[in-house]
């Protein structure tokens, strides 16, 4: 992308003030979307990102600034805005670069410009299609085809030269239910770290059906109950509570300021025994991997919850230095409009040896949230929210019918005590998770999990 | 600034054939110091530039965008814009001429804010997190202390001869703690947001974010049922930064939005009126014109309770045979859709206070989650975390956490009973005065 010669020079340039360490990260990326409404094309886009991000670290403080002015002109005035905003002691070294490029375990066969646009468009269309037949009530679809191929370059005053070609391949689903006033939307999002063979293996009809079948559903279900209930999580998406109630406090980024309710529990018992947790940034061509993230460090598998013990946080550079532990591997980032801070990749609850049915004959009156939607979290409290997307009444042990608009709320560090049963279906969801250095994309994932009691929100008293 | 850019592709267009386009171009600078425990935590600068082009071959419309302006990047965009349009297969008419004039002359770049020294900057962050500190012991952490500010750039071109340009800027100061008693922790925000430099006052910031933070310890659970709701101002301009796209003409004409047909009806309780206002003075989306060239204007969405306008660009004005309301908005990267400029609920005559005493019980919420993933923006049925105040003969008597708030927008329009003096706007320029809503479920 640029000359070695002269990313050594912006390097030393950004240390020139005494500055601990410099990074350059360098992003060209070519992203394009189609985007269907009312079974027709509406929209179609593409372009070019390309830009430099350089950080500078004056102890634990981190200066960083972005351009998209790449010339030797523009990354130079860049390196010396961050190198001007601090005065450090360290004296400079001269910065040798030697490139290392690591082996990627995810292969990419079909590259998006070699496949014609037809058959980007039919595939598309045929999703709308089969969710249209589902049935009546299916009002409206819109479905959303992107495919991105994202190539990073990052070297460091440590010697650190190295590249990462990532291409990421998804569709996303909506379908919209309609009767009289009322309306319900089921959504899925599959997506991979893969070329067009992902969508060569999509089964267009099944995700045009699931989400119409959700939608209708939902449109003809009753309002949820309110109150404390025990409640079933199914797996895939459910995982969402996981990465809410828990995932962003395990990240450095509130851990390293105290502001996360985790932040002095490792090694202690913070969930039930039946929990071990895991984010694995090295899963063959799964959505949230990469080969290196975005500080040069080769990804991890890393086990944050052992048996219900806290055994490691989500770590990046700067994190690290500050808890003082090393690099997980997870410094991440939107693009280099974005410094790299810590952040999940595919994280997920291992698989247990409940089964389903055991755990619904266990509830005398409850909720089976078969399906969930999105939510959030405030790390500092460990407060979080999650929507359910398609839930059921549990009564007497057994699932009794369709229930709509329920809303989760807890606790983190309550719930993780609460989850009683664990299954062995585990399943991944793909989604984008937005934080500090932005959008990016991550996968969920859990068995289905009994927690015993937790608050909803519905529309109705019980 | 970027005649020679503009220049390339008048020059480009032509070479292509392509004699219906239209090109955007945001260029940005942002900086902003963040402090943690009297230190620097991040320290950001940026300087970016996209151009954004679109082009119109038969009513049907490709876009593209870049970030190398060099002319071979501008041609390749120029091309892919094209291609991209064939591929399309829904013919929607775009206005590119006879856009009325623009007289405005607005006060929205303040030349001393690229004065302000570096040094002041972080100063006056160091004071946003000791301020926090000082206020009382709970205060524990402060992990958001934030001086920032930024400058922005957009010049619009078109086929028809349009060339019109604008600059604004803006600095905001931003405070969020903690507060801790035994095992409990509360959350307490507030931020500022100004084209003076000198508005940003660390106390006034500080003391509101700790303040927030304290009254909410002690919090009890709260029995479910049906309550009258008090939305404080900054809660019930969330609710409407939530729902905003009921009014996009876009979302109605797609059957997006649940307002469809009811121009000219009763959607709301007769005090309610909501304004865009694009001209607003200090307002932070004050503007010329919006992202098509349009020019800026004053829109009635809601008078006395009647639906009177959705919120239009020139592509969904021409469909409902009516004018923009200059609501085009878009980025560079993106394609062109709709979005307030300042959106408000109107003030009311009452305070606050008297708002608490309407009846015997109410719950005042002063804190909402689950925004994005808890509301449905197409039904308008919504499900939030929430947390605030039991109040009882016309005072709060104690903080409640721990329960969520549930009903559907269009139905709590209708039951806004109460309308206070209080208009607050958040850093969205979105603004609302504190609301107060006959009946909501409660689930605790």
């Amino acid at each position: 992308m640029i000359k070695k010669s002269l990313i050594e020079r912006v390097l030393q340039k950004a240390l020139s003030n005494g500055a601990d360490f410099s990074e350059l990260f360098l992003e060209d990326s070519i992203s394009s979307t189609i985007q269907l409404l009312d079974s027709k094309i509406v929209k179609s886009i593409n372009g070019n990102d390309y830009g430099a991000g350089i950080r500078v670290f004056y102890g634990h403080k981190a200066i960083y600034a972005f351009t998209n002015d790449v010339s030797e002109k523009g990354l130079l005035k860049a390196a010396e805005a961050v190198s001007g905003a601090q005065i450090g002691d360290k004296s400079l070294e001269i910065i040798d670069l030697t490139e290392t490029l690591y082996d990627s375990p995810h292969k990419i066969l079909i590259p998006f410009d070699s496949v014609p646009h037809q058959d980007k468009i039919a595939l598309i269309h045929s999703i709308d299609t089969a969710s249209r037949n589902f049935s009546a009530y299916i009002s409206q679809v819109s479905i959303n085809y992107m495919e991105k191929a994202q190539q990073v370059m990052i070297a460091n005053s440590e010697g650190l030269f190295t590249q990462d070609h990532r291409t990421y391949a998804r569709v996303y689903v909506s379908s919209i239910a309609h009767k009289d006033n009322q309306m319900q939307t089921g959504s899925e999002g599959p997506g991979a770290l893969m070329g067009y063979e992902f969508f060569n293996k999509l089964d267009p009809e099944e995700l045009g059906r699931t989400t119409a079948e959700r939608a209708v559903k939902m449109l003809l279900a009753d309002y949820a109950p309110s109150g404390k209930f025990p409640i079933i999580i199914g797996n895939a998406f459910g995982g969402v509570i996981f990465h809410e109630a828990c995932g962003h406090s395990l990240e450095t980024t509130s851990v390293a300021k105290g502001a996360s309710v985790f932040a002095d529990k490792l090694e202690t018992q913070i969930a039930n025994s039946c929990i071990t947790a895991i984010d694995d940034g090295t899963i063959p061509n799964k959505w949230g991997s990469s080969t290196i993230d975005d500080e040069g460090s080769p990804t991890k598998r890393t086990v944050l919850i052992d048996k219900g013990v806290l055994k490691s946080f989500m770590i990046d550079k700067l994190g690290g230095m500050k808890i003082g532990t090393p690099s997980t591997g997870s410094g991440r980032r939107q693009s280099y409009k974005f410094a790299p801070t810590s952040r999940m990749r595919n994280t997920f609850i291992n698989t247990g040896t409940d089964t389903i049915d055991d755990m619904i004959s266990s509830i005398n009156y409850g909720i089976y949230a078969k399906k969930m939607g999105g939510g959030s979290v405030q790390p500092g409290t460990g407060d979080f929210n999650f929507a359910v997307g398609e839930g059921y009444l549990i009564e007497k042990g057994k699932v009794t019918k369709p229930v709509r608009g329920a809303t989760l709320i807890g606790n983190g560090r309550d719930i993780l005590k609460k989850i009683s049963m664990i299954s062995n279906d585990l399943e991944m969801a793909e989604g984008m998770c937005g934080s500090q250095s932005g959008s990016i994309p991550t996968c969920v994932g859990q068995p289905t999990i009994k927690v015993d009691e937790i608050v909803v929100g519905g529309r109705k008293e019980k | 600034m970027f005649e020679k850019e503009f220049q390339h592709i008048q020059e480009l267009a032509k070479k292509h054939g392509i004699q219906h386009y239209d090109v955007y171009l945001s260029k940005s600078k942002a900086f902003s110091v963040k402090i943690f425990r009297r230190d620097i935590d991040s320290f950001n600068y940026s300087d970016s530039i996209g151009l954004g082009i679109r082009v119109i071959l038969d009513d049907i419309t490709g876009y593209s965008y870049t970030e190398k302006l060099d002319r071979e990047s501008l041609e390749s965009a120029i091309l892919n814009a094209k291609k991209n349009a064939k591929i399309v297969d829904f013919k929607e008419k775009v206005v590119l001429e006879n856009y009325p004039s623009i007289s405005e002359d607005l006060d929205i770049y303040n030349k001393d804010l690229l004065r302000i020294p570096v040094e002041d900057k972080i100063k006056k962050a160091k004071k946003l997190e000791q301020i926090a500190l000082d206020y009382d012991k709970k205060i524990v952490n402060v992990p958001h202390a934030l001086i920032g500010d930024n400058e922005s750039f957009f010049k619009i071109a078109n086929s028809s001869g349009l060339n019109k340009e604008y600059s604004t800027n803006a600095c905001y100061g931003f405070s969020f703690c903690l507060a801790k008693e035994g095992e409990e922790t509360k959350s307490g925000y507030f931020e500022a947001l100004s084209r003076d430099f000198n508005d940003i006052k660390p106390k006034n910031i500080s003391n509101e974010a700790a303040q927030k933070a304290l009254e909410l310890l002690g919090a009890k659970e709260i029995k479910s049922g049906n309550y009258p709701i008090l939305f404080n101002n900054e809660m019930a301009a969330t609710l409407l930064s939530t729902f905003w796209r009921i009014f996009s003409a876009k979302n109605v004409q797609e059957g997006q939005s649940l307002l469809k047909g009811q121009l000219g009806k009763n959607i709301a309780h007769s005090i309610v009126n909501i304004i865009d206002d694009a001209l607003l003075n200090k307002g932070y989306n004050t503007r010329p014109f919006d992202d098509e060239g349009y020019p800026s204007q004053k829109t009635e969405l809601i008078a006395d309770g009647v639906l009177q306008s959705f919120l239009h660009n020139t592509i969904t004005a021409l469909k409902d045979d009516t004018n923009s309301t200059g609501n085009a908005s878009r980025s560079y990267k993106s394609t062109i859709n709709i979005s307030p400029s300042n959106l408000y609920i109107k003030p009311g005559l009452s305070s606050k206070n008297d708002l608490y005493s309407k009846f015997p019980k109410c719950l005042e919420i002063v804190q909402l989650s689950g925004m994005h993933s808890g509301c449905n923006t197409i039904s308008g049925d919504f499900s939030m975390g929430a947390q605030g105040f039991y109040c009882e003969n016309g005072q709060r008597k104690y903080p409640i956490h721990n329960f969520t708030v549930s009903g559907n927008f269009l139905q709590l329009m209708k039951q806004i009973v109460g309308i206070a003096d209080d208009l607050k706007f958040k850093l969205s320029a979105i603004g609302a005065p504190s609301i107060l809503v006959e009946d909501l479920s409660i689930s605790g």
